[in-house]
This record gives C-alpha cells, structure tokens and sequence, in this order.
C-alpha cells in the first residue's frame, strides 16, 4: 500500500467532490445531493474497487495476477472468473481489430519512451520484440493461461474503463438511483441522471493547451472514454508519434486522430471503441460513424 | 360570488414521506414533469379559453385574443 | 475489420460478458454546444355547421444556459375563419343582420341558429421568457408577451419567485401577471343595449378603441409525495377592469307570449328584428383553486387535475382532466379524457322580454351560458434515434349547454335555444434538438 491510497470529500456547490489517486491517474467521483455519510460511503466504495482492481491487474505490483502470469516462463496459470473475463474480452478486441489490438504487446515498451522526447526505436530494436508479441502465440483455454518464454500481458489498455464500469456497479449496489460521476484519468461513466433532470458537465480537455476544456459534454446519463495523445506522445522530425501502438508493426498508428472521445452506455464499450478506432488511423472516423455512437475528435 | 377558503390540506402535505435526492430517478424522467410538454398546454389553454368562461389555473390566465 | 453489424453486434456481446448482469440505461450525451432546443406544431380545429375553423402553427424555442438559467420564446400565428353564434336565437322566418362593418346584410335561413358574419381572422403571437437563480434555492422568472389581430392587440408581463423546500420536495411560488388589451371592432364599438341599426346608419357606433386591463396573481404549491408521485396546487385570483363587451354579440328581443323576435322592416338595408347589443359589467374578479398529480406506475404515468373557478358573474365551473401515458415500442400512446361544467353568469339570457325592463347587464353569449363539455383525445408520440420527437394529437370537443327554464317563452320551447359546439381537433407536433 503506498501513501495515495487515501480519498479525500469535499463540497462544491450543489455536490460532494471526492478524490483519490488510482492506476496512476487522478481519480474523482462527484455525487449529487446525498448527506455527508453517504457521500463518504460511495467514495470509499468506488476507491476500494479502483484500487482492487490496480491491484489485481497491474503489471507494476508483485502481488497482482498479471505480474504472476507475466513471470511464469511458461508454466500454466489458472485464473479467476473475473481475469478469464477481461482475458476473452482481450482475445475478442485482437480478433475485432486483426490484431493491431493485442494485450502482449506491452513488451514494446521496452523500445517506446513516450515522454515527449524523441526517442524513435530502430526496426531491428522493434523486430527482436515482435517475437514475444501475439495473442495467437497464447494458450488460452479458459481458465488456464500459457504464455511463452519471454512474453508478457498488460491489461492497461482495457482495465482504467472496465474499473469505471465496475465501480459504478459498486455505487448502484450500495445506492441505488444515486447519481454520482465516475471520473478515472479522462473515463467517465454515470449510472443515474441527476435528481433535477440537469446533466454533468464534462470537459474534453484540449490537445493544444492543456488544461483548458476543447469541448464541453452534458452528461446526462451513459459513459465516455477518450483515447489521445495529448500526454503521452513522441514527437520527431515534425511528427506527433502517438502511443498507441499497432501490434502487427510494432509502431504508432499513423495518422490518427489527436483525440477520441466516444459516449456509450458503458465505459468498457466507449474505451473499446476509442482504442478500436485510434488503431485505425486514418480510417478511424468510419470506423466510429459505422458504431451508430457519438463521438467527438480532435 | 362564494369565496374560497384557502385549503389548509396543504399543511398536512408537508409532513408526507420525505424523497432523498438519491431516489428521484422515476421523478427525473421528462414524463413526469408537470410542465413537460409546454406548446400542448399553451393550445388547449387557448382554445378553452376562446369557448368557455374560465382560463388558466396551472399558470397565468391564458387569454390575449380577442376571442372571449 | 469485418462488416459493420458483425463488428457493432460482437462489441457489444462481448461487453455485456464481461461487465455480467450490470445493466446500464441507455446513453445520454450531448454537446454542450447545442443547448437549444425546439418545439413546433400545426393544429387544425374545425367545428361542425360550418361554424369556426383555425389553422395555427407555434414554435418554441428554449435554451438551456446552464446553473438552472434558461431563456424561452414562442411565436405563434392563426389563421381564423368561420363564424360563432352571435347571441340571436332562431326563428321560423329568415333573419336578416346588419354585417359589424356596417355596410352590408347577412341572412339566416330559417330554423338555423344565427352565426355572426363570416370573418377571416388573423393573429400573431410571441411570447418570451427569463428564468434564472436568485440565491441558493430560489428561481426568480419573467415574462412578455404580445399578440396582434385586426381587431385586437395584447401586451402583458408577468414575473415570478419560486422557492425549495425539504431537499426540493417542496416548492412555494408566488407571481403576478398584468396585461392591457385593445379593442378596435370593425364598424366601431356599439353602445351597449342599442339597438343594431340599417346598413350605413353608425349612430350608436362609437369610434376609437376601448381598453381591458387584467392583473392576476398566482400562489403555487408543489410538492414531491413519493418516489412515483408528484402534486400542484395552485390558487389564482383575477381581476379583469374595462372593456369585457364582446362588440359582435347581440340578444333578440322577443314578444313575451310568443317567444319569437319582434320583426322590424329596415329602411333600405338592414336587420328585419329587433336585435340589441350585449352589455356586460365593466370589471369581472375570478378565482380558482386548481391541483394536478402525476404518478407513475412502473412505465405507465398518469396525470389528473382538477380546477374550480368562481367569479363575481355568478359564473362557477369545475374541470377534470385524466390522462394515461402507455409506453408503445419506441414511442407512447396518451388517451385523455376531459369534462368541464360550468353554471351560466347572472346576467346570461337567451333573449330579452320586449316591455319588460331593460335589464343593466345582458349577454346571450354561448360562452356565458350553462353547459358541459367534453373532450376525448388520444396522443401518439415517437421517440427518433437522435432524441427528437414527433407527435399526433386527436381530439372531440362536445359542448351541451341548456337554458333555464324559466327563459323560455312560447315558441322558444320548440327551438334549440342553446348552440351546442362540436370540434375536432388534430395537432402534429416536432420536438428536436438540432
């Protein structure tokens, strides 16, 4: 456990602003119009799941599954209910996006620094990792999870909005109809619409200046994600690399979009589809029209 | 004209059931507003009030024609 | 990337199979940069025996700023035609009237309910309104409005407080309303009781306009009494001062054993009976007590009210009104159901007694008079995919009415002496966000 696992509540205006650090982003939740002990018991609740989930599922933490998969050389792994979830939902976005989408592909890291600097990988630097990147190289046999030598897993392209989801589950559970925003690092979900028919209001941060909202959102109801480049990117000889990285070549998607921001019902479907749709460049925008889900880009 | 007492039912009204914040989904839903569909009331208040001797109750009087 | 339903179909199964059982209500996001949003509809009224009829159409617009401010405007334009019962009672002759311009006769078979002169009417209505936080739980609200028809214009303002109670289960409002109207009739504005003269003959015709003033002032109550279950109450007094004459009503005078209208042989053109001009008291105060409820049941929402009105006229009337909203597909069915009852003013008659004393207020104005009214309706609306809405309205308007007793005389008997009314109503309606 390290310091940030604490939440703080405070009060604005007409709701309880609570916060807290978790899968290293900047957490909030905001809750409309409940006394101070409910408002506390939401934000402890949606904060004991963020970090269960971090737990859990980070790569960083030696008591978390996928650390245990990613140093198991080889051997078989069984896994929870909950992992062999998130492992199929993987397998089905690889299969939806041949393959660009690929949980082992967190090995490139290794090559890419996306710091802002410009550290670009040669191809032989890129291609020695290619060779431990491929879901179709796993042996998935639910519940049993063989990765080969040298391969590892990262969920964090998927586990930020599968937390929103369910730490809005959570909130539902323990207050019912309550109307609270679920705000992970840019994923967002809101499970009830506020008590006078008013909406959230969620800014889409811009790409050009940070800090200042591109676009506002009122959130009456459903979840956004965005996907962007706005923090973490490469930039060199005048290219913005973003970093998302297309698992077949190993490099950046090209020319896609600075930001993405979809709405749907859930936050998993929003993040999917940002994720989805960044990887297809320059082709993301039919991608996102074909969804029949709003979406806003940058 | 026989004047109306000003119904004290009222006050007993205060004391019902009180609805937390959190348990007004139903009474969020447009539907359930009072005034959720303007232009209809707006209408029919206006062609009432061309045919019969009273007008208004939910807002103000309707009226402004020349047709009563 | 395989094709587009495949794709959109095997993205959602498989969120649905990770996030288990959690069932989340369909997404509503928008742009903050739309807030405006509209309201629109065309309406055709039509009463049988050619009597009135009206095209009008109305857009609303509302923007929504934020914070609980809002701003809203409606316009609205009618085209009118078609003529109401002007207050004479049939008769087994032909009546012949003098047109309210002055210049002209119209005639009406016999037997048949006399309608005043067909009239082509237009009229142009706007309305505006600011609402906005004073403080911490109260709204502050104003209003104009204006509208403007040939004969007619109106200008009046409103203003309004509201203030929460209980975490906003309880709502007090109190607000007042003024408004001046101008009258200008065709042909000039005929002294009250005189007599309706040969065509050219404007001697009891006063030229210029008269002015009515009305102040209303509203008290309002509404309160959440359940998780399902909303109430109003609202009380309204009204105090009309000025010109409240209809200019176009008339009264027959009849002969006290007959009951038919005295005949008159016009010089030249003109009425062929003795015909007077309504009068009506120049002030009216009016009160009403109203109360709705909306309660829903699971999907299916009811709305009923009920409103009571009395006023100095010694006219009292009650009005119930239930409606049931079904949910139907993507869309909803409302039946609606309304009656209406109101007793007739103290200086209503069907006709005036020729050698009895003039009375110093009369009106044979149906709207005056005794009657019920109905109205059955049914509303279909349709949600699109892009939250608009499109709707279908469809009413029946009945109106029954009856006359003391002791006001029909003679041959009167055997008449209709009260115009019952019927209308059709039928209204489309658009809603949308652009």
């Amino acid at each position: 456990m390290n310091a940030s696992c604490a939440a703080t509540l405070t009060r604005d205006a007409d709701h309880w602003v609570g916060r807290f650090v978790a899968m290293a982003s900047p957490c909030e939740v905001l809750i409309d119009h409940a006394p101070a002990s409910v408002a506390q018991q939401v934000l402890d609740a949606v904060a004991a799941e963020a970090w269960r989930i971090e737990r859990k599922f980070s790569r960083y933490r030696a008591d978390s599954v996928v650390h245990q998969i990613n140093i198991s050389t080889g051997a078989p792994i069984t896994v929870d209910e909950e992992c062999a979830n998130l492992l199929d939902f993987a397998a089905t976005l690889t299969r939806l996006s041949d393959g660009a989408f690929d949980i082992t592909s967190g090995v490139l890291r290794k090559a890419w620094t996306f710091d802002g600097g410009d550290g670009v990988p040669s191809q032989e630097q890129i291609d020695a990792l290619l060779g431990a990147v491929g879901w179709h190289k796993v042996d998935w046999r639910r519940p049993v999870l063989k990765l080969q030598a040298g391969m590892q897993i990262d969920l964090g392209g998927i586990g930020k909005e599968y937390a929103v989801d369910a730490a809005a589950s959570r909130v539902e559970a323990i207050a019912p109809g309550l109307s609270c925003l679920i705000n992970f690092g840019g994923d967002v979900a809101v499970r009830n619409t506020r008590q006078d028919g008013q909406s959230w209001r969620v800014g889409i941060e811009s790409c050009d200046r940070a800090g200042t909202p591109m676009r506002i959102v009122q959130l009456a109801r459903g979840a956004l994600a965005t996907s962007g480049d706005s923090r973490r990117f490469v930039f060199r000889g005048g290219h913005r690399y973003s970093h998302i990285l297309d698992a077949r070549t190993g490099w950046p998607v090209r020319k896609a979009p600075h930001s993405i921001t979809v709405a749907a019902d859930t936050c998993t479907q929003a993040g999917t589809l940002t994720t989805l749709a960044m990887l297809q460049g320059e082709n993301a925008e039919p991608l996102l029209q074909a969804s029949g889900m709003q979406y806003w880009l940058q | 004209m026989k004047k109306i007492p000003l119904c004290l039912v009222l006050l007993g009204l205060a004391g019902c059931a009180q609805v937390q914040p959190w348990e007004r989904d139903v009474l969020a839903r447009p539907e359930m507003s009072l005034d959720n569909a303007p232009l209809d009331a707006a209408i029919d208040d206006h062609i009432y009030f061309s045919k019969e001797a009273s007008s208004g109750g939910r807002g103000f009087g309707g009226g402004g024609c020349g047709c009563n | 990337m395989k094709d587009n339903d495949s794709f959109n179909a095997t993205l959602a199964a498989a969120t649905c199979a990770l996030l288990g059982s959690a069932v989340a209500a369909p997404v509503a996001a928008q742009d903050a940069g739309s807030d405006w949003s509209f309201d629109s509809a065309l309406l055709y009224y039509g009463e049988s025996d050619g009597r009135v009829s009206d095209f009008s159409a109305a857009v609303s617009a509302l923007r929504d700023l934020g914070d609980e401010r809002k701003f809203s405007a409606t316009v609205t334009a009618d085209t009118l035609t078609g003529a109401s019962a002007s207050g004479a009672i049939a008769l087994d002759r032909p009546q012949t009237f003098t047109s309210p311009s002055g210049r002209a006769v119209y005639t009406t078979p016999a037997g048949a309910v006399p309608l005043d002169d067909t009239f082509h009417d237009a009229r142009f209505a706007l309305n505006a309104s600011w609402t906005q936080p004073l403080a911490r739980l109260y709204t502050v609200s104003a209003g104009v409005g204006f509208s403007t028809e040939y004969d007619y214009t109106h200008i009046g303002a409103n203003l309004s407080l509201a203030r929460d109670f209980n975490k906003r289960n309880t709502t007090v409002n109190a607000g007042v309303a003024w408004s001046q109207d101008d009258v200008k009739p065709v042909g000039g504005l005929p002294i009250p009781l005189s007599q309706m003269l040969d065509v050219d003959n404007n001697s009891n015709k006063l030229g210029g306009s008269e002015s009515k003033d009305v102040l209303d002032l509203l008290l309002g109550f509404t309160q959440v009494l359940n998780r399902t279950t909303v109430l109003r109450v609202n009380y309204s007094y009204s105090d009309s001062s000025g010109y409240l004459n209809d200019p176009y009503k008339l009264l027959s005078v009849v002969d006290p054993l007959t009951g038919d209208t005295l005949a008159r042989v016009p010089i030249g053109q003109g009425p062929n009976g003795v015909y007077l001009f309504e009068s009506r008291p120049d002030a009216r105060t009016k009160q009403s007590l109203y109360a709705e409820v909306k309660h829903s049941f699971g999907d299916p929402v009811m709305y009923f009210s009920y409103r009571y009105m009395t006023d100095d006229w010694g006219i009292d009337s009650h009005t119930g009104e239930v409606r049931l909203r079904w949910p139907l597909g993507e869309g909803y069915i409302e039946p609606q159901l309304r009656y209406y009852k109101q007793s007739a003013a103290d200086f209503y008659r069907a006709s005036l007694v020729s050698g009895s004393a003039l009375p110093r207020y009369a009106s044979a104005d149906f709207r005056l008079g005794d009657f019920d009214a109905t109205t059955v309706g049914i509303k279909y609306g349709h949600g699109t995919p892009n939250g608009n809405e499109w709707s279908i309205r469809a009413e029946y308007y009945q109106q029954t009415g009856s006359v003391p007793s002791e006001q029909i005389i003679g041959n009167q008997a055997n008449r209709a002496l009260y115009p019952d009314l019927s209308a059709v109503i039928v209204q489309f309606g658009y809603r949308f966000r652009p």
